[in-house]
């Protein structure tokens, strides 16, 4: 991230500072403006799903759900860590019935607890499954469809699952393989 | 599916309160946790979108999709996707902007619309996760998981161009 952003800006800088100096600090704060516009709906997401998960980790439903995939976070992420699987279990359970907003501090909470293991493998394991989109049900997508007036908004439902699962299933055995072979 | 969202709140407020949770004690408790994870993430979003808007005005977003775009055309995705496929990775709220334009412009049972709809919902914002998730650690060492993803997300969309031509 840290080249990434160096290389994008230092460039896109330069480029705007020969091209439209006076476009430069519009720019940014618009940036900033943005992220604080998106803090406050994420705020909005993460309000009712982090209100809500925490009725379901003290009634014992997260509990309980972590032990319907105790096998699958054993064998996949290599953790006897119980806070972790919790986490990890709701962090799954939320990407599949597509409320991804609610994924997010689970995740984040799961890769917290795995770092108190320094157990990394399960740190990126669970990047890549995230990031390569789990989502079932592309509900978004569907509702901007069918609000843009189309008359089967929801015919791209079978190619995404395919697509998700294509993804998903590549990023993952690449990354176990690359972390038998090089460590990665 | 509509019913999905409240099953799943009425069980878990209903298993709380079988369970005597307090109900709202915990509700609220779990809300400031929020706001510590809302403040938490605001550094990385700040830096993160002042990036993108430097990449949009330089013109650097342009030059980059007219320089990929005959590599895409090659693997069978359309041009017109190119900035889609670009923005996609780094935010979320850009890249539905855009998807939003190319449905109005091109019409959502169109090729076109249909191919940006399923490569959207099946890929995810890849640097803004890896960001996030990664926000409060030391050694990070993500440079060959984020390639692997992205590796991954080419695939599936070029199966998603495929998929929508047949399908």
């Amino acid at each position: 991230m840290n080249i990434i952003f160096t290389v994008v800006v230092a460039l896109s800088g330069l480029i705007i500072t020969f091209t439209a100096p006076d476009k430069l600090l519009p720019a940014l704060l618009d940036g900033a403006e943005n992220s604080a516009k998106t803090a406050l709906t994420l705020f909005c997401i993460y309000a009712v799903w982090m209100g809500l998960s925490r009725l379901a980790e003290k009634s014992g439903l997260s509990k309980g759900a972590a032990k319907a995939l105790k096998p699958l976070s054993k064998k996949l992420f290599r953790t006897e860590n119980e806070a972790a699987c919790e986490n990890l279990a709701m962090n799954l359970s939320c990407n599949v019935i597509g409320i991804g907003g609610a994924a997010t501090p689970y995740a984040v909470k799961a890769v917290s607890e795995l770092e108190k293991d320094g157990n990394r493998y399960a740190q990126k394991l669970l990047f890549v499954i995230n990031a390569t989109s789990i989502q079932i049900i592309p509900t978004t997508v569907i509702t901007l469809r069918a609000s843009a007036g189309s008359i089967a908004a929801a015919d791209i439902f079978l190619p995404s699952l395919i697509c998700t699962a294509i993804s998903t299933i590549a990023a993952v055995t690449l990354y176990i393989l690359g972390h038998k072979l090089w460590r990665i | 599916m509509a019913y999905i969202i409240p099953v799943v709140f009425i069980t878990v407020f209903g298993f709380a309160a079988f369970r005597k949770v307090k109900i709202y004690d915990e509700f609220s408790a779990g809300v400031s946790d929020a706001v510590k994870f809302t403040f938490s993430l605001i550094p990385c979003l700040a830096a993160i979108f002042m990036m993108c808007e430097l990449f949009e005005i330089s013109g650097l977003s342009d030059a980059l999709t007219k320089l990929l775009s005959p590599f895409f055309s090659f693997l069978g995705v359309p041009p017109e996707l190119t900035r889609l496929i670009l923005i996609k990775p780094f935010s979320g709220s850009g890249s539905l902007a855009y998807l939003t334009e190319v449905i109005n412009e091109y019409g959502a049972d169109s090729y076109i619309a249909r191919c940006a709809c399923v490569c959207f919902g099946s890929s995810e914002t890849v640097f803004y996760i890896s960001a996030v998730y990664f926000a409060g650690l030391k050694t990070k060492k993500l440079a060959a998981p984020i390639a692997i993803v992205l590796f991954a997300t080419l695939v599936s969309t070029v199966v998603a161009c495929l998929l929508c031509r047949i399908m």
